[in-house]
């Protein structure tokens, strides 16, 4: 890509497309029920596999005995993790990051099982019911072993070692300072401490994992179908782990029934069924059901900070401290300090503190393993902010007083942090004082005070978000990891001026082939209707990063308005030869056609984006000389090393004392997602991560007994906020864009978990300050609120 | 297991299947008719993802084996749009934004159409409280409320005659209907 590119991407660029809400095209197979998940995907002749799983949370196994479950008629194969270790290879996680303990792991365990549902053995039956009816004869010998199941226990000396290959559950550890946090702490008139702990949660895609793996033996090659977030990644990991090359292996992502991060890692179960279909000869799908999703997908969210700020009495911050604590669960699926390394660099906000310095320590436990979480750095917000809270309570201050004083400003930006992140085209005090006043929160407040009067708890949260979207290479580079941030993209007109296009991002709900339509219509310069977006096929889009984190916005429709940019180029070119004019610079094409500027008007000159392609095609001889037929861009782009957007969040509660319940709202939201590819995905996004915090905060909680057994493997114990709990969002957009990125885009859709989580936590706390509580810990659950309340009275008397 | 043969009547057309006493409902609509679009969720009676009608009437079809079905009409999403058309609902939650993944949408098409069409003035707690049985991970919900709101108003301009009123979206109403069960 030229600079020349990019350069009228950021800054010249006037959008018909983007910036609408245009309804999306993917929502006619979805409501039709035509869409194609994996589990629709018909392939002949399939046999399907199921996974025996530890009934402990921490066992040596013995023996397993497979011969009952062989001799069921219909089962094909019974394999455990001596088979796979001979047909794949170890993952291995060991990046060059100081106090980090690589740690490996086979296909299935072999010595050991490390937490309740690590999968021991696989059957492989002609149907599903007849693999899970001969999965409960396999018979497993165990010698069960203590359970670990606290991360402040697993890291004290003595404790059983989850991985033996480690001398210590503590599997990460580093510190980090910044400034002179010391003598700023020296210099306080006041030290305000607060303690944040976030419980176990899991994603809950409404579609489970699964995979169909089909092996053509005299091709030597494999297609895997899986709902993933990053088909080249998975692809890449795929055929290491088995020993092929790239060539052999396609991954094929169809319609995705909800990630939200749980489909990034190749898992266990995933490669077991690639590498049987090899060895069998035979295609075998896999759908985990939800039990085995709750129980042993990924989980997520476990973290404990506790923070220190140094503080004047006039409340401003001089410095912070951090301690940080994370379960990691039993197995390393990615760096164990991946997720909440970006809490840390996150915690000192919109505020100006450059005095900071943090502890993190991560730990393993016989639970199921740890993996990024729509947002998950979600904790990082509730702890700011409710350590501004803190501080506010101490010195008897406004809460928005205190955020004031110590906000970044327009006059601060470019604004380097203390963790040396680059804060640009951020509007933290706008947002603030537009929610502040769109939410009449002084009103509220004197409301509040009369009704507190009459026994009604009610309460103001207020939860300022500077959420980190797109990690480009350069990230990183600095965080030690082995990854990148670009993404790639491709734009073909075809003969007829139809328009293909293609990305290495995959979707699963955000929309993603409607605003990458929009976005090549406004790059081109072409009607959207004659757009069309493939997604998901490795053999089809070009090698990208694909979805993690909120890249999808700037990486990935950022990168394919910029290839649409450069196929517009060459089609001008093509218009200026054929009208013979000496150059296109006063061409343009616009909803298909190619118009002049003469005389400040823009003119048809009766050529269109068809005729252009078919003389690309089909009369290269008309082409200016040297010029290649055909019309195609192949571009890759990588973002800065980080962008940024932010918002406000704003909300009322009111705490039944009676019960222990809390109802949210009204509760708005102002946000600064720079510019807004389309409007009404945007707002989705932020309804559905709102949803999902505040399901978070209020009902959804993974809990584990002492044994380390899971007591929450069903949706009847799981709790999802359904559609009476989840309150009505008002939002408020700013849209300031960021000048360094194709179209000024910022990413967005995990700020609405951060804000949720430290709004309805702020609010609950400023509802029960009247009886000196303070919510600590997560979720607020009616017993946890009734236990709060109880001990109050009790100190109270 | 052993196969058993039996007759079902899905979308207006009957099917001859073998499939063994204890094959859910939902695999056998799925697996031995093919028709794709009704999607498990949880296989526990939670999530709604599920759901069909039988004898006009919501049912989790995880919930039920194939051979109960036997002697009812069974509906399913595939049934609601006709000739490449939406239904009002369906168009509806595509204009409000009402789904995002798009794994729910079937099992809350058909709740939420049947909803309708015996309570056709709900207000938004109803419609919220009606929709409570059905998971949705992606979108909060909001915007599908607005979606069944809309619907409903559709369904209001239609059945007091107001066709004019009701501009294009009227046109799609006979496809709304029940009539193809």
């Amino acid at each position: 890509m030229s600079d020349a590119v990019l350069d009228s991407a950021v800054h010249h660029q006037t959008f018909t497309a983007i910036g609408q809400s245009m309804p999306r095209v993917e929502d006619y197979r979805l409501l039709t029920g035509t869409a194609k998940y994996l589990d629709d995907i018909e392939v002949p002749h399939a046999l399907h596999a199921t996974f025996v799983r530890s009934p402990y949370a921490h066992a040596r196994i013995f023996r397993i005995q497979t011969d009952q479950a062989m001799a069921v008629p219909g089962v094909v194969a019974v394999v455990t993790g001596q088979d796979l270790a001979r047909w794949t290879q170890p993952a291995r996680m060991a990046p060059p990051i100081e106090g980090l303990f690589p740690m490996e792991m086979t296909t299935l365990p072999i010595d050991k099982v490390r937490f309740d549902g690590d999968p021991v053995a696989c059957v492989v039956a002609a149907d599903r019911y007849t693999a899970e009816d001969a999965a409960e004869l396999v018979m497993v010998e165990y010698e069960v072993l203590p359970a670990v199941t606290d991360m402040f226990a697993a890291a004290e000396e003595g404790t059983p070692l989850v991985d033996e290959t480690l001398s210590s559950n503590l599997v990460s550890h580093q510190t980090y300072a910044k400034g002179n946090v010391a003598g700023r702490f020296a210099e306080a008139d006041v030290i305000v401490e607060a303690t944040f702990s976030q419980h176990r949660q899991t994603h809950v895609p409404m579609e489970t994992r699964g995979c169909v793996a089909v092996w053509d033996d005299g091709r030597q090659h494999l297609t895997f179908y899986i709902g993933t977030q990053v088909p080249h990644p998975m692809r890449t990991t795929l055929a290491a782990r088995m020993g092929l090359k790239e060539t052999q292996v396609n991954v094929i992502s169809p319609d995705i029934g909800g990630a939200f991060g749980q489909k990034i890692a190749l898992y266990r179960e995933e490669l077991t069924v690639a590498a049987l279909a090899r060895e069998l000869h035979r295609p075998i799908r896999w759908r985990e059901d939800r039990m085995e999703n709750l129980r042993a997908a990924s989980h997520a969210r476990e973290d404990f900070v506790k923070t220190r700020a140094a503080v004047t009495k006039d409340g401003r911050i001089l410095a912070l401290h951090a301690d940080l604590f994370s379960d990691f669960g039993a197995y390393s699926f990615f760096p164990a300090n991946y997720m909440i390394r970006v809490v840390a660099m996150l915690l000192p906000g919109p505020y100006k503190i450059q005095d900071y310095s943090y502890e993190v320590k991560v730990a393993l436990t016989n639970k199921c393993p740890a993996g990024p979480m729509r947002a998950p750095m979600a904790i990082a917000s509730w702890v700011t902010e409710g350590t501004i809270d803190a501080v506010a309570r101490k010195l008897k201050l406004d809460p928005v007083e205190v955020r004031r004083i110590n906000m970044l400003k327009q006059d601060d930006l470019p604004y380097l942090t203390a963790t040396t992140e680059l804060y640009e085209d951020i509007t933290p005090r706008e947002t603030l004082d537009r929610a502040v006043h769109s939410f009449d929160y002084h009103v509220r407040r004197k409301e509040q005070e009369r009704l507190r009067v009459q026994g009604k708890y009610r309460g103001i949260g207020i939860c300022s978000v500077i959420e980190s979207t797109t990690y480009g290479s350069e990230f990183y580079r600095k965080a030690g990891i082995s990854g990148t941030g670009h993404e790639a993209a491709w734009v073909r007109i075809e003969p007829t001026g139809v328009v293909n296009a293609s990305a290495g991002i995959m979707g699963s709900g955000q929309g993603y082939e409607t605003v990458m339509t929009q976005a090549v219509a406004d790059g081109l310069g072409c009607n959207p209707h004659d757009v069309a977006i493939h997604l998901g096929n490795t053999l089809l889009a070009p090698y990208g990063m694909g979805s993690r984190g909120s890249r999808g916005a700037v990486a990935g429709v950022g990168t394919t308005f910029l290839a649409a940019q450069q196929a517009r180029i060459k089609v001008l070119a093509i218009a200026a030869h054929l009208l013979k004019l000496r150059s296109s610079k006063d061409l343009q094409l616009t909803d298909g056609q190619v118009v002049l500027e003469t005389d400040g008007q823009w003119r048809p000159t009766g050529l269109n984006l068809r005729d252009i392609a078919q003389t690309a095609y089909l009369n290269p001889l008309a082409l200016p000389d040297g010029m290649e037929p055909g019309i195609e861009a192949h571009v890759a782009y990588d973002p800065p090393a980080m962008t940024y957007s932010n918002s406000t969040h704003i909300c009322e509660v009111e705490v039944h004392l009676d019960t222990g319940v809390i109802s949210v709202g009204p509760y708005l939201v102002v946000e600064d997602a720079g510019t807004m590819l389309n409007p009404q995905l945007v707002e989705g996004q932020l309804l559905g991560a709102t949803a999902l915090g505040i399901g978070g905060v209020l009902f959804e909680h993974v809990v584990y007994d002492e044994n380390g057994q899971n007591l929450t493997a069903s949706l009847m114990d799981y709790l999802l906020p359904t559609a009476v709990e989840t309150p009505e969002i008002q939002m408020i957009h700013m849209g300031t864009p960021n000048h360094r990125t194709p179209a000024g885009i910022k990413g967005m859709s995990e700020g609405g978990v951060m804000g949720a989580i430290g709004a309805v936590c702020n609010a609950v706390s400023d509802a029960l300050s009247p009886l000196g509580i303070v919510v600590e810990q997560q979720p607020l659950s009616p017993s946890y609120i009734k236990s709060l309340v109880k001990k109050a009275s009790k100190t109270a008397r | 297991m052993n196969e058993v043969p039996v007759t079902l009547w899905v979308n207006g057309q009957t099917y001859a299947v073998r499939v063994s006493p204890r094959k859910l409902l939902s695999d056998v609509i799925r697996e031995d008719i093919g028709l794709t679009g009704t999607h498990v969720g949880c296989e526990h009676g939670v999530c709604g993802a599920c759901t069909v009608w039988v004898d006009d009437r919501p049912t989790r079809s995880c919930l039920m084996f194939a051979i109960q079905a036997e002697g009812h009409a069974v509906t399913t999403i595939e049934a609601l749009a006709q000739h490449g058309q939406l239904n009002v609902l369906q168009q509806a939650l595509h204009e409000e934004h009402g789904l995002q993944c798009g794994f729910c949408t079937p099992g809350i098409v058909m709740t939420m159409e049947a909803y309708l069409h015996e309570h056709p003035n709900p207000t938004v707690d109803d419609i919220r409280d009606a929709l409570s049985g059905n998971l949705c991970r992606c979108t909060g919900y909001q915007n599908i409320v607005a979606g069944v709101q809309k619907a409903a108003r559709v369904f209001a301009q239609n059945s007091s005659g107001a066709t004019s009123a009701a501009g294009n979206e009227s046109t799609h109403l006979s496809e709304g209907g029940r009539e193809y069960v």
